[in-house]
């Protein structure tokens, strides 16, 4: 089996990754504005849009649009789903590590 | 970045610790800064009066230079505190933004009531007390709010440092006015500067 089939396909991205750990670091009830997340994470609007469909289908994220003209604004929020997606991946994350470095392999 | 470009899992971990560091840094007021501003106001703005009242007899208050460096000094920290938090909370909304507009409020409302009310009872008191209610007050306020952050979640320290200023600005009820600005000099002003220290080597530890 491959670090791959274990670890969650839907985070196991590096731009949705970064999105998912950036979120979480927010505290419970928090949302960060989509322009704040993508200065942050230096992705374009619609590769941003893109990464945020997906996490959002999978109900990891939660976008809300508020305001309108030149006061629209998007808040982007983790949801329990998601936190709970991360921790799961993280934990999976710190086993393939653990397991490669006593077997004395480069974890794949 | 390619949409779902492949990533060992040695790079997923990297991903991790690089975000995770960024978001902190970047998302998170830095409570060591905001406490260092704090406790130099508090060290060189108290301790400047009290080196002015010192050697008065009879007592009849901080010099002018001493309040006017106080007001520089104040002025300076609101700004700093004011932009390192607006930094780090810029696109932030939902419960936190509301919880500091709470304490900012608090905080605003609480020190214009101590402006508004120690010239009021000026002629009335005697000058213990007014140097209580002048140079405590804001001590105790400032505890006060800090324990109000702590129970809105904001800082982990922020309970012990409250708690500590407000049991600093009890104990100056039963001291001289010199004495009051001595003690928020060293222990107010100190009790900041130890926590920056104390704050920034847990922040450096949870790296």
């Amino acid at each position: 089996m491959t670090a791959d089939d274990e670890l969650d396909p839907v985070i196991h991205a590096p731009a949705r990754l970064r999105v998912v750990v950036t979120l979480a670091t927010l505290r419970d009830a928090d949302n960060l504005s989509f322009t704040r997340l993508q200065e942050l994470l230096g992705l374009t609007p619609g590769n941003l849009i893109t990464h945020l469909r997906k996490l959002e289908d999978a109900g990891y994220v939660t976008t809300v649009k508020s305001g309108r003209g030149v006061n629209a604004r998007t808040s982007v929020s983790l949801s329990q789903q998601g936190r709970k997606a991360l921790d799961a991946y993280t934990a999976v994350l710190r086993q393939l590590l653990d397991s490669a470095s006593a077997n004395g392999t480069t974890p794949h | 970045m390619l949409e779902d470009q492949h990533m060992s899992v040695q790079e997923a971990a990297e991903v991790v610790q690089d975000a995770r560091a960024r978001a902190s840094r970047e998302l998170v007021i830095s409570t060591p800064l905001v406490y260092l501003a704090w406790g130099l106001v508090w060290l060189l703005g108290y301790g400047a009066m009290w080196l002015s009242v010192r050697g008065q007899h009879p007592y009849t208050g901080p010099s002018g230079p001493a309040v006017a460096a106080v007001l520089v000094l104040a002025a300076l920290a609101i700004t700093a505190v004011l932009v390192i938090a607006s930094k780090a909370a810029a696109g932030i909304g939902g419960r936190s933004a509301r919880n500091r507009r709470i304490l900012v409020l608090t905080w605003a409302t609480g020190y214009l009531a101590l402006l508004i009310a120690a010239p009021a009872i000026s002629s009335s008191v005697s000058t213990r007390t007014l140097a209580f209610l002048s140079f405590a007050g804001p001590v105790l306020l400032a505890g006060l709010v800090y324990i109000l952050a702590s129970a809105l979640g904001r800082y982990r320290s922020a309970f012990v440092l409250g708690a500590w200023l407000v049991i600093v600005g009890a104990s100056c009820a039963w001291q001289a006015p010199a004495a009051i600005l001595g003690i928020c000099a060293l222990a107010g002003g100190g009790a900041f500067l130890l926590m920056a220290a104390i704050e920034s080597r847990l922040r450096a530890h949870d790296r």
